[in-house]
């Protein structure tokens, strides 16, 4: 199994060298060992989940890499139920991605670079994974960080992917620098940052987890996972080519700081501040986001602020049982990469037209896409029987659960959070699909739209397939599916949050009321998209919102005035301030005042000795004088 | 195999000064062809001792102290004694691998009077190497000179804009510098009765000196040789110099003579004089967050390429002395890391900054943009030197900014949140500038010129793959240096061992 890990790891590492090194000026080469090197990760995966592991055991290998005195660090994989859960995801995303990029970016002149970065992604993301310890996941966090620079940039020549990559990557960092410190605290509290080492020691002593420790670690969390306040990239982010987006910007990477709380919050380490602000600050995502895709017209734009709202969900799920976020975390990967996959196979079809009020009436040019769209955004939405529905039910009831509890405001508060949330993705996912595909084309290039090609239809077939029926396997109440879901997801990759998830549904039975609020959110759901079909549901070639209403739409377009603030921070006072310590402090200060004026200095002084050294017989006379005077006084003083 | 070792020593520092001397003496006979090739020559003899004798070092050395030490005699003449220990055989790697790479991409670029240039850079190359070798105090200070006087006069021959002002500067600074530390070193010795000049042996007398000596000298030698690493507040002779020097010095120096004085402190100050080095921490500590956050700060406010990365390696010499200063075998190990991995990641910005400016004719990165399309290989290398110098991992400096703020953190939080601030400037004007220089459309100065603009040669290719290549190794191979680095300094007794 050890060579099966490292061979999933460092496959696509290869392929990206490789294609960097030689293959950078063929046209085809980079493509072909990049998608190889994907499908040879997902077959290993597959023969690791179904071979002799066991996903309730645990299978670790670690060794030390480094050593400089108290400070050592091991390199390690450590491969148990949760790790194979996320693996599974990504590897099957992200082939079916690879696979969908050939006909995607078929007409694009550097795609060595782009198979290239895909790779690179690839090999980082599967590390996070499998890290065994918090320094090597934080080595990967990083390289994730890079390749998701290196793919928004992809368009270079424009301004838009210049200043987006940019931004993605330091926003990340400001992340990192909490996460970093966060895990030194760890490595210098507890000796180690090893998941299972920790386990132990938390098991042992529960008391031992400091808030502190976790609030450090939660910045990474907010950075890598885009939420408060750190969520400014992820929409710029989608300058990207769009299975970039589908991949890293919505089923993978930004999943990759869930699944970090995930692996922390299940060995105990996050203590109860620390997952009360996460639930709040995500709980807040989860309906702001929602809010803001209203006041988007681009179709990626409003995915992209749906990520952020079911990766606020997410962190809710983290906050109140960390199996929900998995699970929601794996079916949204399914339905979101979904829903890029459709948006892409749109945008290719209108000649890279993105805003949703120019497209309309492509539900008869694109059958296949149309369909696909409609199962995705049914699962989104979250209608029974669809995955999605019981990744986002698991979530309304345990908060439900929880809040009729305890009784406390804040977890009824939770509650109404993930309520309204549910409410709004109906809304603005209504509000994309009438747009997109009913109607009829308002635009040239909608009117003359094509299927798309074979390579980008077959993923979407397969995963849209995924975004309907991925949760089954992973809900045990199907009892009329017998095991035979096992056949779409590998048993192991099922049980980290089929065990949890069993036991959580008995609870749920118990719960005063709960098929009231079954219904509730059923009602809730298609009020929402009723409401959706009132305002939007007309082809109009507009927003009605943005016509009637201006400071409303305003308001949404401006998601929160984050950007704006952060902005006029930048230019106005960290530019300001480095340019005033750079020419006046530096300049003026150091290097004119302190350097040259202590030159100057000299020299006058200099100057003054060399008059008091003429040799006119007056100056001799002085010194004569002077030096007698001195030495009398020294002499009698 | 160990004689021949010993002999490749030798030589890696005297054939450099050999041929610097014989193109001296001898103008008529090199031409400008010949000298490039005696310098290739002189230059590749370093290079191949440096790998040899670090290859060696790495993977047959197991242990303490110097190996390899070899003090030839010619009749009754002496020759200076030369040895490497852990922390001396990645300075003299980095000396040969830095000096390799910059005579190659001199020899490709147009200089006027090519002899006297490659004469001026072969002597520094020979004191870099000896600097590096020896182990006897006077001849590492001997040495050290013989690499610095060369830049001044290469600055003035050779220099780009305001030359004159910062080459007088960086003379004015930097002899003071160097003449600050040499009556450190001198004060030692006085104190230890003249009895010997080896850097071992003096560490092992230094029970002998008390407090208020110690805390004297080490000052002395920390504001000396933090005069020549650029700690605040003597860094203002750094940025302009090297914005003005000639790029192969330029090179040379930041990447390798700079490292001098963060080599002797811990060669030499700290193992002699323990209880002085515990006195100053504080202030070092305090100094170096300064170069970390204010020139960090500084260096973002830079429009000129050349000269923000001035400003960053000062920036980044904070860092290695924050790494001083955590006072363990993590934060001296770190600072020796990142004194390897940045010498060769702002080798190699000297040098891609260089092949930008010759290829857009513009200094000033607001006029400039959109250099990926006409060159791609150059702006790959470029980011590849961003990326290394933000501490990304894979590259050799990460290891070295982990373990320092791993060894900041157990010495104290505060000052290791601080410093940490350092990821996120480094980030943003590293960033900043590839984004400005590579990417987006280009500025209006450069649009009517992108036609003629093209990627660079393979020479080139060759000089900065050499740069990257170490970056790389080291980053994925951290063992390389860690493995006696961490027996060495766990023997020096100043050093707290649990951190």
């Amino acid at each position: 199994m050890q060579v099966q890990l490292f061979s999933i790891l460092l496959m696509p590492l290869f392929a990206s060298a490789a294609t960097v090194l030689f293959l950078r000026k063929s046209k085809w080469g980079g493509a072909a060992v990049s998608v190889f090197s994907a499908a040879f990760a997902l077959a290993m995966t597959i023969s690791v989940l179904t071979g002799d592991f066991s996903a309730r055991g645990i299978f670790k290998v670690s060794t030390e890499f480094f050593k400089l005195g108290g400070f050592s660090f091991d390199f390690g994989l450590l491969f148990d139920g949760l790790a194979a859960n996320m693996l599974f995801v990504v590897c099957f995303v992200g082939f079916f991605i690879h696979i969908y990029s050939i006909g995607y970016m078929d007409s694009d002149n550097s795609k060595g670079r782009f198979f290239a970065g895909l790779s690179f992604f690839m090999f980082s993301m599967t590390g996070i994974v499998l890290s065994s310890n918090l320094f090597e996941m934080f080595i990967f966090w990083e390289l994730v960080g890079f390749s998701s620079y290196a793919l928004i940039g992809h368009y270079s020549d424009t301004d838009l992917a210049r200043e987006a990559s940019k931004k993605a990557f330091i926003v990340n960092r400001v992340g990192d620098f909490g996460f970093l410190l966060g895990i030194i605290y760890c490595y210098w509290t507890f000796g180690t940052t090893d998941f299972e080492s920790l386990h132990q020691i938390l098991k042992a002593d529960p008391a031992g987890a400091s808030t502190a420790m976790g609030m450090l670690v939660l910045c990474g969390f907010l950075g890598k996972s885009a939420q408060f306040p750190l969520q400014v990239w992820l929409p710029d982010a989608m300058a990207g080519p769009t299975p970039v987006s589908a991949l890293i910007h919505a089923a993978t990477m930004v999943a990759a700081g869930v699944y970090m709380m995930v692996r922390l919050s299940s060995i105990g380490f996050l203590t109860e501040p620390v997952l009360d602000t996460l639930t709040l600050l995500c709980g807040f995502m989860a309906v702001f986001a929602g809010i803001w895709a209203l006041g988007q017209n681009d179709i990626k734009k409003i995915l992209a602020y749906s990520t952020l709202a079911h990766l606020g969900l997410m962190g809710v799920g983290i906050g109140i049982g960390f199996d929900l976020a998995m699970f929601h975390l794996s079916t949204h990967a399914f339905f979101k990469a979904t829903l890029f996959l459709v948006a892409g196979s749109v945008i290719h079809a209108c000649h890279h037209e993105q805003d949703i009020f120019k497209m309309g009436g492509l539900f008869r040019r694109m059958p296949v896409t149309s369909i696909v769209a409609l199962v995705a955004t049914f699962s989104i939405i979250a209608l029974p029987y669809f995955s999605g529905y019981y990744s986002k039910e698991g979530i309304l009831m345990a908060s439900y659960g929880r809040f009729s509890q305890t009784g406390l405001f804040f977890d009824q508060f939770v509650f109404w959070l993930v309520m309204a949330a549910a409410f709004l993705t109906p809304v603005y996912m209504a509000r994309l699909f009438f747009n997109v595909f009913m109607g009829s084309p308002r635009s040239e290039s909608a009117s003359s739209a094509r299927e798309s090609s074979i390579w980008m239809l077959l993923p979407l077939a397969v995963l849209g397939f995924y975004s309907l029926a991925g949760a089954w396997s992973f809900a045990y109440d199907l009892d009329w599916l017998g095991g035979k879901m096992d056949f779409f997801i590998p048993k192991a990759a099922t049980v980290f949050v089929g065990d949890a998830f069993a036991l959580r549904q008995k609870a749920f039975y118990v719960i005063p009321n709960i098929s009231t609020l079954e219904w509730t959110a059923l009602v809730t759901t298609f009020c929402g998209v009723v409401i959706a079909w009132a305002v939007y549901g007309h082809s109009r070639g507009f927003d009605i919102v943005q016509k009637r209403l201006p400071r409303l739409y305003a308001a949404l377009r401006a998601h929160g005035w984050f950007d704006d603030i952060y902005n006029w921070y930048v230019v106005k006072v960290q530019q300001r301030a480095a340019i005033f310590l750079a020419t006046f402090v530096d300049l003026f200060l150091v290097e004119l005042l302190c350097v040259r004026g202590l030159g100057i200095f000299c020299a006058v002084l200099g100057q003054g000795f060399k008059r008091m050294h003429d040799v006119s017989g007056n100056s001799q006379v002085r010194w004569i004088a002077g030096g007698a005077l001195f030495l009398l006084i020294m002499i009698f003083a | 195999m160990d004689a021949f070792l010993k002999f490749m020593l030798n030589a890696g520092v005297y054939v450099p000064l050999a041929v610097s001397i014989a193109m001296a003496c001898g103008p008529s006979l090199f031409s400008p062809r010949r000298s490039k090739i005696m310098a290739l020559f002189g230059a590749s003899v370093s290079f191949l001792s440096a790998l040899l004798l670090w290859g060696a070092y790495m993977f047959s050395f197991s242990g303490t102290g110097f190996a390899f030490a070899t003090s030839p005699t010619l009749g009754a003449a002496e020759f200076p004694s030369f040895a490497l220990n852990a922390a001396s055989a990645p300075l003299y790697a980095l000396a040969g691998i830095v000096g390799f790479s910059s005579v190659v991409w001199a020899a490709i670029s147009e200089i006027k009077n090519p002899r006297l240039y490659f004469t001026f850079l072969m002597f520094m190359q020979g004191g870099l190497m000896g600097a590096f070798a020896s182990t006897n105090v006077l001849w590492m200070y001997m040495f050290h000179e013989f690499a610095l006087v060369p830049t001044f006069i290469a600055m003035n021959l050779w220099g780009g804009a305001g030359r004159r002002q910062a080459a007088m500067q960086m003379a004015v600074y930097l002899t003071l510098g160097a003449l600050v530390s040499l009556i450190g070193i001198l004060a030692i010795c006085v104190q230890f009765g003249f009895k010997t000049f080896e850097v071992s042996e003096i560490a092992l007398l230094s029970v002998s000196l008390d407090s208020a000596w110690q805390y004297y000298i080490f000052g002395i030698l920390l504001f000396g040789l933090g005069t020549l690493v650029s700690l605040f507040p003597f860094y203002t002779w750094a940025p302009r110099g090297y914005a003005a020097a000639p790029t192969s010095f330029a090179m040379l120096h930041a990447g390798v003579l700079k490292k001098f004085g963060l080599y002797v402190i811990i060669q030499l100050a700290i193992p002699a004089l323990p209880l002085g080095y515990a006195d100053w921490c504080g202030v070092i500590a305090a100094l170096a967050l300064v170069n970390v956050i204010y020139v960090g700060l500084v260096t973002m406010a830079q429009r000129d390429l050349k000269l923000m990365f001035s400003y960053s390696s000062v920036s980044h010499m904070g860092m290695c002395f924050l790494g001083i200063a955590a006072m363990s075998v993590a934060g001296v190990g770190g600072a020796i890391l990142l004194m390897f991995g940045h010498g060769l990641s702002i080798a190699l910005l000297f040098m891609l900054s260089n092949a930008v400016v010759n290829k857009t004719g513009e200094w000033d990165m607001n006029k400039m943009g959109g250099l990926y399309k006409s060159a791609p290989v150059l702006a790959a290398f470029f980011a590849a030197a961003v990326f290394a110098s933000v501490g990304l991992p894979g590259f050799a400096n990460f290891w070295g900014e982990l373990s320092i703020f791993v060894a900041l953190w157990k010495s104290s939080p505060a000052i290791c949140t601080l410093a940490a601030t350092g990821l996120i400037i480094s980030a943003v004007y590293g960033l900043r500038a590839f984004a400005k220089v590579f990417m987006g459309e280009p500025s209006k100065e450069l649009s009517g010129k992108m036609g003629g603009i093209s990627d660079i040669s393979a020479a080139q290719k060759f000089a900065a793959s050499i740069l990257l290549a170490a970056l790389l190794f080291v980053g994925f191979y951290p063992g390389a240096l860690t493995n006696s680095l961490d027996a060495e300094l766990s023997a020096v007794p100043s050093l707290n061992q649990s951190k």
